[in-house]
Parts: C-alpha cells; sequence; structure tokens
C-alpha cells in the first residue's frame, strides 16, 4: 500500500536569488501511513510549517521529493485540507460560507454545499452562529469554523499549523476533544499536526516527531502507544501518557534550552 | 458574574459532584429587560430630537441671516454684533443674492424644459465621466495590486500624469474632443480615474495575506481569488473613493462647462452671473450640490448593501438599555 505521504531527502532554501540564503529545512525524510496522526513539534522558525507549505503545494523543495499518495506534488489538490495557525476566515462571509468556500472553488454546486456545512456545523456545535459573521464569533469558534472550512472538502490530508495555538487553556481543551473525535470517526485521513506544544502533541498523536532548531532536520522520531478513542481531557492526567511526554521532552529540551 | 459567551455555556454544564451553583436562579440577569424596549423607543432614540432641533435652527438662522441683510437694510444678527463687513467684506447687495428670490427661481424653472435639457447635459457628462473614470480606476488600480511587476513598469508615467493639474488638460481636452459633452466626459474620466485608482491599488496590497494562502492551497484560480479574496477585501477603500469621485465629477464637468459650451447647468449658472443674477445663481448651485448629495445617498446605500459585515463590526456590541 502507498504512503499518505513520502517526504524524501527534501531540503529548502529561502531567499536563493542573491540575499543571504537561508537553509530553512535541511535532508529530512518522513513517511506517513495513510490514517497517521502525526504531530511535528520544535522551536520556532525550525521548519514545520515550510514543511507544510510544501506537502500543500504552495513551495516546491530545493532538493529531493515530496510525495503524496505515491505521486509527486506539483501544485495545491482538493485532496489536502490546510489550516493555518490564524483563523484567516474571510470577515464578509458568514459562518456557514466560510465553512462552504472550498466546495465553492470547487465548483461544488450550491444545496450540496449547504447540507456539508450544515453537517460540520452541527459536528463542531456551532448551531445557531450559521449567519454570524467572524467579529460576531468567539475566538474558540472562528477556529472551530476554520476547521470546518479545512474538513469541508473532505481531504485525506490535514495538515495543521499550530492550529488551536491562540486559544485561551480550557477552550483549547474543548476544542481539541472535538478535533480528536472528528478525526478518529472519519476513517482513513492522515493528520501532519505542527504544534509547539508537546502536551498537545502527545494527547493526539500516533507519532511525535520533534525536529531541530535551525536548520531543520529530524531529532527523533517517537510512536505513541495509548489507546483509542483518547479521552483528551481525562488522558492527560494518565501515568502512561506523562511518561510520554517526559521521554520526548529531553529530546526537545536540547533545541530549546 | 455568569459569562454570555456561548463557548462557556457547554463547559458550566459539566458541573462536578462537589461545587455547589453559586447564582440562584432568581438572581440571574433577566434577557426580557433587553427584548422589551419597545419600538418606538429605539426609533425615537435613532431620530435624536434634540439634534435635528439644534439644525433645524441653525439652518433658519443662516438663511434668516442671509435675507434680512438687504429686506430689513442692515439688520440683522451680524450687523447687530458689529460683524458685518468682517463676514461679508464690501458686497454691493446687488451681487448678494437673496435666499427667497432664488426660491422664486426654483419654482420657476420647474416648468422651464429649457432647465431640463441643461441639467440633462450635466447629469449625462457627470454620469459617464463617473462611470468611466471609475471603471478604468477600479481595474488598473486591481491589476496593478496584483502583479507588481506590471506596477514597477507603469507607476513613473501614472505618477507624471496624475502630477499634472487636471483643469489644465480641459482647453486641450475641448480641442480634441469639442464643446459638446464628450470633452466634459473626458476631463471628469481622468480626473475620477485617479481618485480610484490610487486607493484602489494601495488596498490589495493590504488585503490579508493569510486569505490569499487559504485560497491558493485551496487549488482557487486566479479569477477566483480575485473574486473571493481581492475584490471583496477592497471594498471599503472603494466605496470611500466612489464617494468623493461622485463629487469630483460634478466638479469636473462645471469646471469644463465653464470654458467652454453650448448646454449644461455651469454654462446656465456662467451666464447667470455675468447678468448679476444672483439669485438664480445661487438656486442653481444649490441644484448642483443637491445632485452631488444624490449621487452619494445612492454610493452610500449600495455601500451599506455590500459591506454589511463592516456595519456588526462597527455596531458596539454592548447592549444598552
Amino acid at each position: 500500500m502507498t504512503n499518505s505521504v513520502d517526504i524524501e531527502n527534501v531540503s529548502l532554501v529561502f531567499g536563493g536569488e542573491g540575499n543571504n540564503p537561508v537553509l530553512a529545512v535541511d535532508t529530512i525524510n518522513i513517511a506517513i501511513p495513510k490514517g497517521q496522526f502525526v504531530a511535528i513539534v520544535g522551536p520556532s522558525g525550525c521548519g514545520k510549517t515550510t514543511v507544510l507549505n510544501m506537502l500543500s503545494g504552495l513551495i516546491p523543495p530545493t532538493a529531493g521529493s515530496v510525495k503524496r499518495n505515491g505521486k509527486e506534488v506539483d501544485g495545491p489538490s482538493r485532496d489536502v485540507g490546510y489550516m493555518l495557525a490564524r483563523s484567516a476566515l474571510s470577515p464578509w462571509r458568514t459562518a456557514i460560507r466560510n465553512i462552504e468556500m472550498g466546495l465553492q472553488i470547487h465548483g461544488v454546486d450550491k444545496q450540496a454545499r449547504r447540507e456539508r456545512a450544515l453537517e460540520l456545523i452541527s459536528l463542531l456545535h456551532l448551531d445557531g452562529f450559521e449567519n454570524s459573521y467572524p467579529s460576531q464569533l468567539s475566538q474558540g469558534m472562528r477556529q472551530r469554523v476554520a476547521i470546518a472550512r479545512t474538513l469541508a472538502i473532505e481531504p485525506d490530508l490535514w495538515l495543521m499549523d499550530e492550529p488551536f495555538g491562540a486559544l485561551d487553556a480550557q477552550t483549547r481543551i474543548k476544542v481539541q476533544g472535538e478535533f480528536i473525535n472528528l478525526w478518529e470517526s472519519s476513517g482513513e485521513s492522515s493528520v501532519i499536526f505542527v504544534t509547539h506544544d508537546l502536551e498537545e502533541a502527545v494527547l493526539l498523536a500516533d507519532r511525535v516527531i520533534v525536529m531541530t532548531a535551525r536548520p531543520g532536520r529530524i531529532k527523533s522520531d517517537t510512536l505513541i502507544d495509548l489507546p483509542r478513542p483518547r479521552v483528551i481531557d481525562e488522558l492527560r492526567f494518565d501515568d502512561k501518557f506523562k511518561e510520554a511526554e517526559h521521554r520526548i521532552w529531553k529530546e526537545l529540551r536540547d533545541e530549546i534550552i | 458574574m455568569k459569562s454570555f459567551d456561548a463557548d462557556l455555556s457547554e463547559s458550566s454544564k459539566n458541573v462536578t459532584d462537589n461545587s455547589q451553583e453559586i447564582t440562584a436562579e432568581e438572581d440571574r440577569f433577566d434577557m426580557s429587560l433587553i427584548l422589551e424596549v419597545p419600538r418606538w423607543k429605539r426609533v425615537l432614540k435613532a431620530i435624536d430630537l434634540p439634534v435635528q432641533f439644534v439644525r433645524i435652527g441653525l439652518l433658519a438662522l443662516i438663511i434668516w441671516a442671509w435675507e434680512s441683510r438687504t429686506i430689513f437694510k442692515g439688520w440683522s444678527p451680524f450687523s447687530w454684533l458689529g460683524w458685518d463687513y468682517a463676514l461679508f467684506p464690501e458686497i454691493i447687495p446687488l451681487f448678494q443674492g437673496v435666499p427667497s428670490e432664488a426660491g422664486e427661481f426654483l419654482l420657476e424653472i420647474w416648468d422651464d424644459s429649457l432647465f431640463w435639457s441643461d441639467f440633462w447635459v450635466t447629469l449625462q457628462e457627470a454620469l459617464l465621466g463617473f462611470l468611466i473614470g471609475s471603471s478604468l480606476g477600479f481595474i488598473v488600480g486591481l491589476l496593478l495590486g496584483s502583479f507588481r511587476k506590471a506596477a514597477k513598469v507603469l507607476s513613473p508615467f501614472l505618477i507624471f500624469t496624475n502630477a499634472v493639474p487636471k483643469i489644465a488638460l480641459a482647453p486641450i481636452l475641448i480641442l480634441w474632443y469639442g464643446v459638446d459633452i464628450a470633452s466634459k466626459v473626458a476631463l471628469a474620466t481622468i480626473i475620477v480615474f485617479f481618485i480610484v485608482q490610487i486607493p484602489v491599488q494601495a488596498a490589495v496590497s493590504g488585503v490579508d495575506p493569510d486569505l490569499d494562502v487559504v485560497a491558493t492551497s485551496m487549488g482557487a484560480t486566479q479569477s477566483q481569488k480575485f473574486r473571493f479574496v481581492v475584490i471583496p477585501g477592497i471594498l471599503g477603500p472603494l466605496f470611500g473613493a466612489l464617494r468623493l469621485s461622485a463629487i469630483y465629477s460634478i466638479l469636473a464637468v462645471v469646471l469644463g462647462e465653464f470654458i467652454v459650451s453650448k448646454r449644461g447647468l455651469g454654462q446656465r449658472l456662467l451666464s447667470e452671473t455675468n447678468n448679476f443674477g444672483m439669485s438664480n445663481a445661487i438656486a442653481l448651485i444649490t441644484i448642483l450640490a443637491g445632485l452631488a448629495l444624490l449621487f452619494n445617498a445612492i454610493i452610500g446605500m449600495m455601500e451599506r448593501r455590500f459591506l454589511r459585515w463592516q456595519d456588526t463590526e462597527a455596531r458596539g456590541k454592548v447592549v444598552s438599555l
């Protein structure tokens, strides 16, 4: 079976034309089987987001090859959902029309768009706020609208770039729980979840990759052996969880301190 | 304190056994207090009567002061304060005009078909100038804002053309396009073009780059990006520019008519002042201002329709009783 993602000997240099080229990502290799939830952690500026940008087809690698489902990535694809750190909602679109945006771009007809959006609205507990503009929503709701927009196109690869970084501690626990439930019931979707929060990475993922400070290399790659489905708000007090987090923290600590 | 945040209302349900409800049912805020404010009270608040009274009073005072300068021979609030010649230095009463005569003139020309054909000429010139100038300004601004290389090539030409005092072009435009409406439309087009093009171009680079990244990652084509990201993102500055353009298009055609023309309100205005018809001139100026206000109101209506989302942003989120 082909992997969902194959990153082979990939390097990326920024600012190639003349002024101070910067090596952002240095010869990384990641293979992700279908249906795996992978978290990438690392210090700021280690190239985590760059990896997502390459996978989403926004930028090509300087060297090496990036493959999705066995095929070279050559631009954005409708099988990939990319969620940015900031919710990046269109302020002029209501919640439901923001959720529909990807479907509209792909030419899905109005009726089908609406049905899919309403489905996500109820899955993410946004009922009653369909016709609110982003400025009328709380931060947590905006982030959930952004999740819904990302998943509306039913991608088989979810790229999440610190999606919960802007949320307060309590809202974050709630949205993490909703998100993991969505993924666990989604079937074969693979997730690459970039975060600077190790606890979040271990709580959600099957596998945690630690990247080094710039230039980004892979420092460690650890499988998280915790049962699913996971109950996020309880799991964080579990001894096995704490042990796993501590093990990876030792790797990460060297990069930060 | 009880939060109304819908986000937290869910989690507040999960109260654990040993904690207790702090707020008793009867202590909670009664939402009906807000919902029951009667409609007429809200309408009255929106109209704000004291402000309206002061406005009408002020207008009456201005008209009365103006009128009384000639009718009551020197007795006006201004002469009474000794400010007469400070405000209106050495204006011969003949050159001053009176509001009541201007009003009479307005009634007279209402039935005058010649006046209406002049009105139509000016309206046509201003509308055409506005539509052509703002459309071109919008398209060029949009393209130059989106394609940096093209902007780099063309910017010196645009900066120079914009630096030309446009009125200086009027005599040339009349030679090129003749004394009829075409030359006035051309002048208004040039003036309006820059009023729209410059802010639109600037606004394009001000559109949130994250929205562009999101659209690109979803596989949006260039034209979809214009439709879904760029154009909605620049509507605010665009409408600001259109409001200005509406007023400037009228200014441009009146100026054009002053220079050479056969018909139009500007032409009529010039001949009235040449014949010392000051009251009539005031009436015509009022009509021109009214036309500009009408343009402005129509654009304002479109703005409210297209920028409803900004309205909800600006409207205070705090409810006051």
